[in-house]
Order: structure tokens, then sequence, then C-alpha cells
């Protein structure tokens, strides 16, 4: 009894430390600001009250940290962050109280020596500092001033245990609702505290928490509760020792909230009645759109603004003001369409004085259905992930729908009919829900039907299947047989769940996330996804129309009105807001164009740009909306607009949508090395190809010609052509050295460089007659090589090349389709770096590898990047080409070079200031390398790097 | 910068970020916005600043070369039930400790290092080598939900780069023109942890130079006048004079590093020709060799991560399906000669101290099985009861189940045999089976990474090996 009432008087004396610590804190640090004041033997006035705030801060600092050592030994505080503070309060009080010896020892001197004294109380300030930030982090946890920042965890709160406890607590008995609310707080008190060791997942002592049998059956130890004798039961007991103490729960210096262990109390002792409906420990977004009522607003007719203009007022944020004209116009066009504007089309849209213009402008744009698809295929290629290369195609175990998805582009197809396509795919558009399969066995999280619900869930629903599909979920109510519910949806047969890859002999009970959508049953995967694609689309499913929107605003305004944009159970910053767009999207009949319409019409996106010093900024659950973020140009946008305003950076496409496109077969000599065909060597090939001509005379034959490296070509002996530049497609009229009868085409090739590496050939050859029929040649199979240098006479049609081998196809893989290579003048400029493969300018810039669902890119530059753009030979030769380009073009007058790049890359002239430094860099007579190098300064300006 | 110094600078961080007085000052990793677990105690458990990986790509046959078991010359007629080993056994620098013929030279360096003999390949099925290449690199079976980073990768995120001038990562010799390129770039990449901490890729060794000089034509004078005209046009346009962003920030502070490291002297280093002729000609057995000489160059200038390849090209290099025998003695060739002068030169300068040297296939091989003893995994190979072609002398099928693991350096013990494999033939792990969890571990070990290292990446923890469960074998250190 003694040694309860010392505890009692000492933790009593202890929680006084929080008090006291304040004394030390305000004496020393004025102290420090006072001595600052005194320097240099100004204001001697302040000194004998400094002395005193220095003797009474040390003593103050003694007697704080004596009381804190009180607490720290007889209240709930453990762990190293409290070691820490511990010890530099000691050290704080240590040097405290030298500082104040070391003045009281000046103060007799004649002639005070202040300098050690003076050192010593910054250090203890310091010191003191430091010690009192890590306080408030024992206090207010260690996360205090990041959390701000970075959301880490699920932070809750016990507000509602503490409510539930004054309601329940006085009652006598309670009702079967009653004994539920508790029972269910309870749960969540124990899932948010216990689960990460008591689980299913993880079962510490073999305890398992997470369910009823689990909780009544107990663990290592026994039983942990007798109904209505919470002191008799193990868990009360273990959560209730004091926390130094060796059984104590829950571990890792976490301690339970005094309100949690009295609800636990009141729980068992009311008979620790158990609720039969399941717990959502974490918050859920309902499922179902609300119609927001428009807020009333006298200015703002667009109601995009009518809500966030509301909003803006309600939080007291000053709206940014509108762009100008420019500005807008550099938006909307890399928004749209992923291109610059022309100067002509700048120069229209500034003289254009309609009040409507701006809108005029996203109609025209939106109607650009070729180059509005070639910019939007890629945000779509990201959440489908849907790519021309990557892991699995080389075991058939993965397919494109990029066919269909280009054609869903073009014709704006409804977005629930996209998405009933996905879910009930035909052959074109079933790659998605395939998923990749490599070749071998795969762990069970991740056999392609899962990969499906992942996919689905993920892209569509903005929902983390991934946790759920190994285990219960961390990080949302979804549990394991939910997963495995859904995946067997696309699966032939009804699956076993497996828990960490490891079957636990439960079979799936087919279902979708949201089982009130309505039944997916159906004994055949057709008709379960006949289904499926029938309830996902309903408007009911309001997420799923949600998640879409909420895509698309972070599109263009940055930030998404839910962020992490896969996690739509996460709070809007407007709710009203993001349900009136997924509900006037939905009443549009989901047209994706009318989606963006509505949004870039508003004022609301038309604001100026948001600078955040710190992405943390945008990332942060306190959010609140200020206007739109700078935003980055993606790898396909900075590519495309280098293409536009330089040289082509792509010449050659992975898709080629074009129906009259001709076929695309390189190639080479075949090489061999144990008995196995590899990359072809370095080095001269020869080729030869005869053919026979019936007709007396060819009215037209022209040549089409690309070779990856170089190349000589003869007809009938004579040369006709040659290249060093695969890229462009060489093209000739060859009517006059075609002769009737036998003709020999022959091709002098050379793979350069020092390791093998691709090579190949691209010829075609086409006749007209007079009668219109045509004759087409081109480079195949029956082509005849060697690698041995023959002698002079192997371009004619009499050579012996008996000893000449078959060619090798080496297809169009590595190298695309050229668009130039085309007897049509199709005048395709370049190739949209959206429908070329995967390439590593491409990849250094930020464009994902697309085997898993990508929804926001990395909008910061990175080293790499920077190396790949200063040093990049790709790069670095486009930069070259272009400004050989520029130079033919503008006739060398640096002024005019001035004025057009910045016109074309930033929409605007050059000041005064910029064109004095451009034009002393080009000089009087602009040399290519100089061009060149103005060329890289501009693209790399953030000027012309970010959307502002 | 020593090991030592980056380990209390990294726990000063640490304790700092809990502890500064200010928000300001606490910065989030600038490349991407990844929450670590940061309750993990720090630890030095380090004996190693640098590791080089001499990866022996399209599995390398362990009874062949570091692990020989009882061997049956050719002859017409014989059973290759019977075939083990084709070439006879050689002594090495420790006592009872015999290699293959044709690794004289990397025994003569074996006192130096250790052997571990017991390693098992996860059990993937029908063997594809890609799928088992980003295993052994990652740590994870493909596919996953989110993309794992290469080891080298996490080596980058955690520690940086020794010498700043110096890429963390560098890739040597792996070309990604050949069949399975898709899959091998799959794991070439530094996976969520995003493209900052990624390979840098050097696929030719004797053109690594080009990487990181300015660009081929420019002069250095025309290289700092370009920039200057950046510095300028970017202070004097209009929007400089508005608040900055955190994109901004980022991209000006890359564009300032990438030019300091261009513009550095010391990227020399990459330079081979700068090598002495004699040194240069020891080293030179084809595009491996030189791969050595660059990582030795790279390992005494301060390089934190460096993987040489012999490259993988299905078929060829040590992936043999047919000649095998004959295959063995060029790969044999190709290799012995680099990895023992890169062992000798590391040691005699002093920098095999610190340095990690680690030698290893993504599985073994055998004449007969395929995958796993007693597992039927589907055979690729055909291959004769009796062979009465040389061709087929020699092992050409898939066996995951034991291949060697070489380490020299870095706090290794000396001349330690660890793991056995059955003298007869199935040849698995008998004694000390190691998986790659405990590899992997091991060089986390030795760099003094704590073995639960994670990032929190779409809600869950994604840990350097699965789960945070691997140990690092703790028997390989002195």
């Amino acid at each position: 009894m003694e040694e309860n009432v010392l505890n009692w008087l000492f933790l009593f004396l202890g929680r006084f430390h929080p008090l006291a610590v304040h004394f030390p804190i305000g004496l020393l640090v004025t102290a420090l600001l006072l001595e600052g004041l005194t320097l240099k033997g100004k204001r001697p006035g302040l000194r004998e009250g400094i002395n005193w705030m220095v003797y009474l801060g040390a003593i103050s600092s003694i007697l704080s940290a004596i009381l804190g050592w009180l607490l720290s030994t007889f209240d709930n505080y453990t762990g190293d962050l409290l070691d820490l503070h511990k010890n530099l309060g000691i050290l704080t009080a240590v040097l405290a109280s030298v500082t104040a010896y070391v003045l009281y020892k000046t103060q007799d001197r004649k002639t005070p020596n202040l300098f050690f004294y003076r050192s010593g109380l910054l250090i203890t300030v310091i010191t003191l500092s430091i010690t009192g930030h890590l306080g408030a982090s024992l206090t207010h946890g260690e996360d205090f001033i990041s959390s701000v920042l970075q959301k880490k965890k699920n932070v809750y709160s016990d507000v509602e245990t503490v409510a539930l406890l004054n309601e329940l607590k006085p009652l006598d008995s309670l009702s079967v609702k009653q004994k539920d609310a508790l029972n269910l707080e309870v749960r969540a008190v124990l899932a948010h505290n216990c689960y990460q060791c008591h689980s299913v997942n993880k079962q510490k002592g073999e305890l398992v928490l997470d369910n009823k049998r689990g909780v009544f059956k107990g663990g290592e130890s026994g039983e942990i509760i007798v109904a209505g004798q919470p002191e008799e039961s193990e868990i009360y007991k273990r959560i209730t020792l004091p926390s130094n103490h060796d059984d104590v729960m829950p571990k890792k210096g976490k301690v339970l909230k005094d309100s949690e262990i009295e609800l636990i109390r009141l729980w068992i002792k009311r008979g620790a009645h158990w609720a039969d409906q399941a717990l959502n420990v974490f918050p859920e977004a309902t499922l179902a759109l609300t119609k927001p009522e428009l807020p009333e607003d006298a200015t703002h007719k667009h109601p995009i603004d009518r809500f966030v203009f509301n909003y803006l007022d309600e939080n007291k944020i000053k709206p940014s003001e509108l762009i100008d004209d420019r500005t807008f116009l550099r938006r909307v066009y890399l928004d749209i369409l992923g291109l610059l504007p022309t100067i002509a089309e700048i120069d229209l849209f500034l003289k254009d004085t309609s009040p409507d213009k701006r809108e005029k402008l996203i109609d025209q744009l939106l109607n650009d259905d070729k180059n509005y698809t070639e910019n939007w295929l890629s945000f779509w290629n990201d959440l489908l992930r849907n790519d021309y290369s990557g892991t699995g195609f080389i075991t058939g175990g993965r397919k494109q729908i990029t066919d269909w998805l280009y054609n869903a582009l073009m014709e704006n197809k409804p977005y629930d009919v996209m998405v009933k396509e996905l879910m009930n795919p035909t052959a074109a558009s079933e790659g998605f829900i395939k998923g990749i399969q490599w070749r071998g066995v795969v762990n069970a999280s991740q056999r392609t039907e899962m990969q499906a619900a992942q996919n689905v869930g993920q892209a569509l629903m903005g929902m983390n299947v991934k946790c759920a599909s190994c285990h219960n979920s961390f990080v949302s109510n979804l549990t394991l047989g939910q997963a495995y519910g859904f995946a067997t949806i696309f699966s032939d047969s009804i699956l076993e769940l497996n828990r960490c890859d490891k079957p636990i002999g439960k079979m799936a009970k087919v279902n979708f996330l949201y089982p009130s959508l309505g039944s997916v049953d159906g004994s055949t995967v057709a008709e379960r996804l006949e289904k499926l694609s029938k309830i996902i689309v309903k408007p009911e499913n309001g997420r799923l129309y949600r998640t879409l929107t909420n895509r698309i605003w972070k599109r263009f305004l940055g930030r998404g009105i839910v962020e992490p944009v896969d996690e739509m159970d996460n709070a809007p910053w407007d709710a009203d807001l993001l349900d009136w767009l997924a509900i006037n999207f939905i009443e549009s009949g989901c047209d994706l164009k009318e989606l963006m319409r509505t949004i870039m019409t508003s004022k609301t996106y038309q604001m100026s740009s948001v600078h955040y010093s710190d992405i943390a900024e945008i990332k942060s659950k306190t959010y609140q909306f200020q206007g739109p973020t700078i935003r980055r140009i993606s790898a396909e946008q900075f590519s495309d607009a280098v293409s536009q305003i330089i040289a082509p950076v792509f010449y050659a496409t992975a898709y080629n949508p074009n129906p009259n496109k001709l076929f695309t077969n390189r190639i080479w000599h075949r090489e061999r090395k144990f008995d196995r065909d590899v990359l072809p060597d370095p080095g001269k090939r020869f080729f030869r190809y005869k053919f026979n001509l019936s007709v007396d005379d060819v009215k037209s034959a022209k040549v089409l010609v690309s070779v990856d490296d170089a190349y000589v070509l003869f007809i009938n002996e004579q040369k006709v052509l040659s290249g060093n530049n695969w890229k462009n497609v060489d093209k000739i009229d060859v009517t006059k050295h075609l002769n009737k009868g036998e003709n020999i085409i022959a091709i002098e090739a050379d793979n350069l460089g020092l390791i093998p590496k691709p090579a190949g050939i691209l010829f075609a050859l086409k006749m007209i007659n007079h009668d219109k029929s045509e004759i087409l040649i081109t480079s195949n199979t029956d082509w005849l090589s060697t690698n041995i240098e023959p002698n002079d006479q192997w371009k004619s049609l009499n050579y012996d090349d008996g000893l000449w081998e078959k060619t090798k196809n080496f297809g169009s893989n590595h190298w695309g389709e050229l668009l130039d290579f085309s007897f049509e003048d199709n005048n395709h400029l370049f190739a949209r770096a959206s429908m070329v493969k995967q390439h590593p300018f491409l990849k250094a810039l930020g464009r994902p590898s697309r085997e898993n669902i990508t929804t926001t890119r990395d909008e910061q530059a990175t080293l790499l990047q920077a190396l790949e753009l200063s040093n990049g030979s790709y790069f670095n030769s486009v930069l070259e080409t272009g400004a050989s380009n520029w130079l033919e073009r503008h006739r060398q007058n640096s002024g005019n070079i001035a004025d057009i790049l910045y016109l074309k890359a930033l929409g605007r002239k050059p000041s005064k200031k910029e064109k004095k430094i451009m034009l002393l860099t080009l000089g009087e007579q602009p040399k290519k390398e100089a061009v060149q190098d103005l060329f890289w300064a501009t693209l790399l300006l953030p000027e012309f790097q970010f959307i502002y | 910068m020593s090991r030592s110094k980056i380990n209390s600078r990294r726990a000063f961080i640490k304790k700092m970020g809990a502890a500064s007085l200010s928000a300001a000052s606490i910065s989030i990793p600038t490349a991407s916005f990844l929450s670590s677990c940061s309750n993990l105690e720090p630890i030095d458990t380090s004996t190693a600043d640098t590791v080089i990986l001499l990866w022996m790509a399209g599995g390398m046959a362990h009874t062949e070369t570091f692990d020989p078991k009882k061997y049956t010359p050719y002859s017409k007629g014989v059973e290759s039930k019977r075939v083990l080993s084709t070439f006879p056994k050689i002594p090495t620098a420790v006592d009872d400790l015999y290699f293959s013929k044709g690794l004289e030279s990397i025994g003569s360096v074996m006192d130096k290092g250790a052997i571990i003999r017991s390693y098992r390949s996860a059990d993937l099925g029908h063997i594809l080598h890609t799928r088992h290449q980003y295993h052994w690199h990652t740590c994870y079976e493909p596919p996953q939900s989110v993309q794992a980073p290469h080891i080298g990768a996490w080596i980058a995120k955690e520690l940086g780069p020794v010498n700043p001038v110096i890429p963390p990562f560098i890739s040597i010799g792996q070309r990604f023109t050949v069949g399975e390129a898709e899959e091998l770039k799959a794991f070439h990449s530094a996976g969520f942890l995003g493209s900052e901490y990624g390979p840098f890729l050097i696929p030719d060794p004797s053109s690594g130079l080009e990487s990181v000089k300015p660009p081929q034509g420019m002069s250095l004078k025309r290289f700092e006048a370009r920039n200057k005209l950046y510095k300028e046009l970017t202070n004097k346009s209009a929007l400089m004079e508005q608040a900055s962003g955190y994109q901004r920030a980022s991209l000006m502070r890359s564009m300032e590093q990438s030019y300091a490291l261009l513009n550095s002297p010391e990227s020399e280093v990459f330079n081979l020709s700068l090598e002495p002729k004699s040194s240069y000609d020891t080293y030179n057995t084809g595009r491996f060799g030189l791969g050595c000489l660059m990582a030795k160059r790279l390992a005494m200038h301060g390089a934190r991560f460096v993987s040489v390849s012999t490259e993988y090209e299905p078929f060829l290099g040590w992936d043999t399906h047919e000649n095998g025998h004959l295959r063995l003695i060029k790969m044999k060739a190709l290799i012995d000669g680099p990895i023992a002068q890169l062992i000798k030169d590391l040691d005699e300068t002093g920098h095999l101290e610190r340095t990690l040297i680690v030698l290893a296939s993504e599985f073994s091989r055998d004449a007969i099985l395929e995958g796993r003893p007693g597992e039927k995994v589907k055979d690729q190979v055909q291959q004769p009861t009796i062979i009465n072609d040389e061709k087929f002398y020699g092992m050409h099928r898939h066996f995951t189940d034991g291949s060697s693991i070489l380490m020299w350096g870095g706090g290794v013990k000396k001349g330690l045999v660890y793991g056995k494999t059955a003298d007869e033939r199935p040849c698995y792990s008998i004694e000390k089976p190691v998986v790659i969890d405990q590899v992997h571990q091991s060089i986390y070990h030795a760099l003094g990474i704590h073995p639960e290292t994670n990032y929190n990446i779409e809600g869950r923890p994604f840990y350097t090996t699965p789960d945070g469960h691997g140990k690092p074998l703790l028997d390989l250190f002195a």
C-alpha cells in the first residue's frame, strides 16, 4: 500500500514535467537573446537581469530533468526516442549548471571574459531546443511535424471511443444494438493496435484477434477473455501492465489510450458480446453518387466555377488570376493535342476578338481526332498497361489492345462502352484482362486472373486489390475472400484461396467488389464476364465514374480531387464537385471529350498555376485547392515538341494505323554461331535479287529504300542511290534503269560499329505499267547474300552467286514502321512518341515500362534525365540535324532564328535582354554548332519544360 | 568518403529528421515520394563499400567449373548418364578445393576468397532464363504487382555514390538488342524506387567513356559556353521572377549535377585506353575481360555497385544447348584471366579489403536433369541416351538445385568452402542449401544496409528481400 502511494506521488509529480520544462526554455532562450543585445559591450544595463535568468534557468532545468525522470519511470513511456530525450534532458541540466557556474565565476573578475560563458549558453540552448523538440515528439507523436507534410498511416483519433464510452458507461443494461456498437468499437481498437501481430496473417503467440473464434479461443497462454470479469481476463491484464513490464501489450512502446482500455474493460464487463456484422476498420467512400445542388453564385455561371469559387470563398482562399491568351493557348494545345501551337495558330488566336474564342478553340482542338488520339493514347496505355513491347510477349503471354484503343479514342467511344468492351472483350480488347504471363509457374497472387482483378480494381475502380490478393488487406477493408471472389470471375474454374501463396482449403465465392450491384455468377467465364460488364458500368457504381473523372481532373489541374488517384476511399477536397462531375459525365453519355470540354471551359482550369516549393504540399491530406499546379510536360510531349520545332525525333512507329501501309520486313545476311542465328557482326554484306520483266515498257518505276546502317544500291550495274541513315526513306525514280527481261538489283550494305547489332535492308520497287497494272518487288528472303567480299562482277546478271545464301527476315520490331516508307505522298512529318516502341530516350524522360499500371508520372527531374538530355547521342543528333535544317531555311539570319525559335518553343518573342544573349551566341554568321547549342538551352528552359 | 563516415552521416540525418527544429529543414527525397520505414535502428555491420557482381549469364554448370565431379572423357558411345564433368579437376590455392580444368588462374586466388557450393535457385517450372535472372537480381519472382528494384538500385538508393562523379549503379556488358531483351530490361531497373537509382548502362566497355563526357564532337570550351548560355537564358526568363516551384528546383538541380559530372576530369576513370598496355592486354579476352578492367578502375576510384556480365543472349555464352564441352573451353578462357587479375590488382592496391566481389549465375546445368530432381519440368533440349556425336557431350539442360557462388574481399572469410553438392547425380545441394534471400542479405550485411529496409508502396511495405525475412550468412564473414 505504501509503495502504491509513493508511486502515485511520483507519478503525480512527474506529470508536472511538461509544465516545468517551459521555465528553462523561456528563461534560457530569452537570456541568450538578451545576451546577443549586449555584444560588443552594448546595453550593460541588461547584465544583472540576464545573470538571474541564467541562474534560474539552470535551477529550473535541473528540476525539469528530475520531474522528467519521474514521469518516464512511473508512467507509460518507453522507447528509443524517450531514451534520447531523457539523456539530452540530463545533458541540458548539466550544461545549464556549468554555464551558470562559469558565469558566476566570471563575475568575480574585474574585466569579465564572457567568451566561455556565452559559448556555454549557446550550446545549452541548442541542446535544450533539440531536447524540447524530442519531448514534443513524444507527446504529439514522432511525426508531429512531418505529419503535416506527409501521409504516413491512417491516423485515427479516439473521439468516437470516448463518445461511445460516455454514452454506454452510465447505462445499467445495453440493447443488442448498443452491444453491437460496443463490440465493433472494441474491434476497431484491436484492428488499429493489435492486428499487425495478432491476425490470421501473422499469429504471434498463436493469438488471432481479427475474428470471433480467435478472440475467444485465446493464444499460447490460454483464453484471454473471461466474460463479465475484466480483471480476470488476460487481455485486460496485459494492456494495463506497466509499460516496462515484459508481458505488456501492445509491445514496441505503443500504449493504448485510457479511453481504449476503459472501452475494453466495459466490453468484457458487459459480457463480451460479439456482433455479427463485419467490421469496417478503414474509411470507405459510398458507392453511389449523390447529386449535389449547385451553389448559388451570381458571378459564375459555369457549374465547376460555382463549386470551386464557393469552396475558395468558404476556405478564405483568394482565387488566382486568369491566364493570358498565350499561356492559355500553350496549355490547351498540350493538354488536348500534346503539341505546341504553330506561329500562325498563335497569331490567329491572338487576333481573334470574339468573347467566346477560348471555347471555340477548345472545341476545335477536341475535334482534331487524330492528334487528340495520339496524345491521349499515352494516358490510356499507362492506365491499361498496354505497350508495344515488354515482358511476356516473347512467350505469347501478353496481348496488345492498341488497335482497339486507338480506334476507341478516334471515335470518342463512350467510356462505359469502353469499360464493357474491356470486361467482356473481343479479341481486340482482351489484352487488358489477359494480363502478363511469363513462362513457368507463378505465385498465386500473380496468376493472370488475379492480375485482372488487381488491374480492374486499380485502373477502373481506384481500389487496391493487390494487398488483398495475398491476405486480408492492411490498407482497406478488402478481404482475401473478396479478392479471390473477384478474380474467379476471370477464371475457367473456381479458384482456391491462397494466403501468402499457400492454399487454405477454401474455395472462392464468385462476386464483384460490390455485390449490391448484382450477381456475376455464371457457369462459364463468358457468362460471368458478360454479367460483370453490365453491372460494373451501372450508374449506381459511382466509384467507376468518380475514379475516371478524378483522373482527368488531375491531368488538367495537376492534383486530383482525391489523392492518390488510385485510392478512391480517401476524402475528396470537395465531394460535391467530384460527384457533380461524375454525374454530369454519366448524363453526357460518358463522353470523354465532353468531360474535358466541361473542365477546360471553366475559369477554374484557366486560372494561373500555383507554385509549391515542396511536393508534400500537394500530396498532403490537408491540401486545399488554390488553383492548377505547374505540370511537367511528359516524355512524349517533349519529344513531339522537339519534332515539331527542331527536327523529327522519331520516324518510325510500333503501331501504324494507316490502312494502306506497306510491308515492313527488313532482311540481312543470316549470321550463325554454334548453329544458332545471332545478331549480325559489323562489316559489309552483299545482296542480290534478280527479276524478270515481261512488259515492254514500264510507265514509271519508283524505289523506296532504308538501310541500317549504310548502303549503295545498283540496278543493272548502275549505281542508283546511296545513304547512311535508315530513318530517312530514300526515294528515287528508276524507270530508265529497267530493261525488258532479266534485271538485277544489287546492294552493298554495311553494319557499322564494333560489336554485333541489328542491321537490315528495307526495300520496295513499284512499277506501274501503261495499263495501270502494278508490280511490286520487296526485300524478302528470296534475296541472296554473302559476307565474303565478291569480285567486281557481283553486280552483274551473269555473276555466279551459287554459293550465296538466302537472306534472313529480321522483321520490323527493332526499327518500327517508317511512316515515310510509302509510295503515297502522305506527308508524315514525324512519328508521334506515343506510338513508338519504348526507347531509351523516352524511358529516361519518364515514359514508364508498362508491366504494371501507371497512373502518375514523376514530375520531378532526375540526374539520369539531365545526363540523357545533356550528352545523350540520340538527342544531340536530332539537334544537330535540326540546326542544319534551320540554317538552310532561315538563310542564316541570327535575328530571325532567335525570334522564330522562341515563338515556336515558348509562344512568345524573346525579350531584349534574352535576344542580346542569343545573338551573342549566334554571332553575325551563325554556325551549326551555335544554333544547336541555342536549341539545347531553349528546350531545357523551365519555361519550356513545364506547363504553367 | 569512407563507409563509417557515411554511416554516421545517415544516422545523423535520421536522428535530425526527428529532431530538427523547423519543418523547413525536413527534406523529402527528391526523386520520388516514398515513405520509408523509419523505425529501423541504424546498424553498422559494414565490411565493404563497393560491390562488383561478375554475372555468368545463361546458366553456368557447376560440375564443369567450380564444383567438378568425376571426369568422363569423351568417347563415342558413352552414356549420357555417366557424364558428370567433361573436364578433369585441378587443385587450387586452397587445400582440398578443386576446380575444373581451365580455371587455374581463379583457383590461384581462392586463398583470398570463399565459395558457396550449395546455391539453390527458385523452382519456377518451365525454364525461362530471364525469369530466373530477374529473380536473382531482384530477389522477387516475376511477375510482381509493382516493379521490383534491382539489387544495385537498392544499394544506390540506400547508400548513394561513393565518389559523386561515379554513378552508384553501373551495369557493364549487357546489350538489349538480343532475344529476351524486354525481360532483361525488366530487371535492369530501379523499379518503384525511381529511375534516379536505375543502372547506368555500358554495353561496351571500350566505349564507356562516351557516357560520361560532353557529347561527341563537342569541345570542352563549347560545352562550358553552352552551359553558360543556358544559365543566362534561364535567369532572364520572365518566369524566373515568379515564385519557384519544386518541379523547377529539381530540374535546375539535376542540370547542375549533370554538368558537374560531365565536366569532371575524373570521368577519365571510364577511359580504358589510359590503362598500361600490359595490363590492358591481360584483361582483354573480349568484352567481358575489358568489363573487369573497367570494374577495377571504377572500384579503385569509388564505385558503389558494378555488375559485369558475360552477357546473356539465348543459346550463347553459358547457355549451352549443344557442344557444351567445347563452348566451355572458350567461356573459361574468357573469364579465367581477367577475374583472377581483377582480384590480384585490387588486393595489391589494398582495395579488395572493402570491395566485395561476387560471381554467380542464375542456375546450373546438367546433362540429364531439367529443373529440380524429382520434378517433371518440360525438357528444352534433346539429349540422347548414348552419345555418338561430340555435339551432345556437355551440360545442356537447366538444373536449378545446386550451383556455385564465389566471393572475394569485403570482409569475406578467406579460403572458406560453404555447403556441398552430391558427388553422384543428381548433383544437388546436400549441405547448408543457400537461397537468394540469404545471398542478398549477405551483400547488404557487408554494406551495412539494414535487413529490414523497406519502402511503402501502394500501401504495403516492400522489403529488400520478400517480407524482410531474409537472413545474412554470417558464416561467410571473418
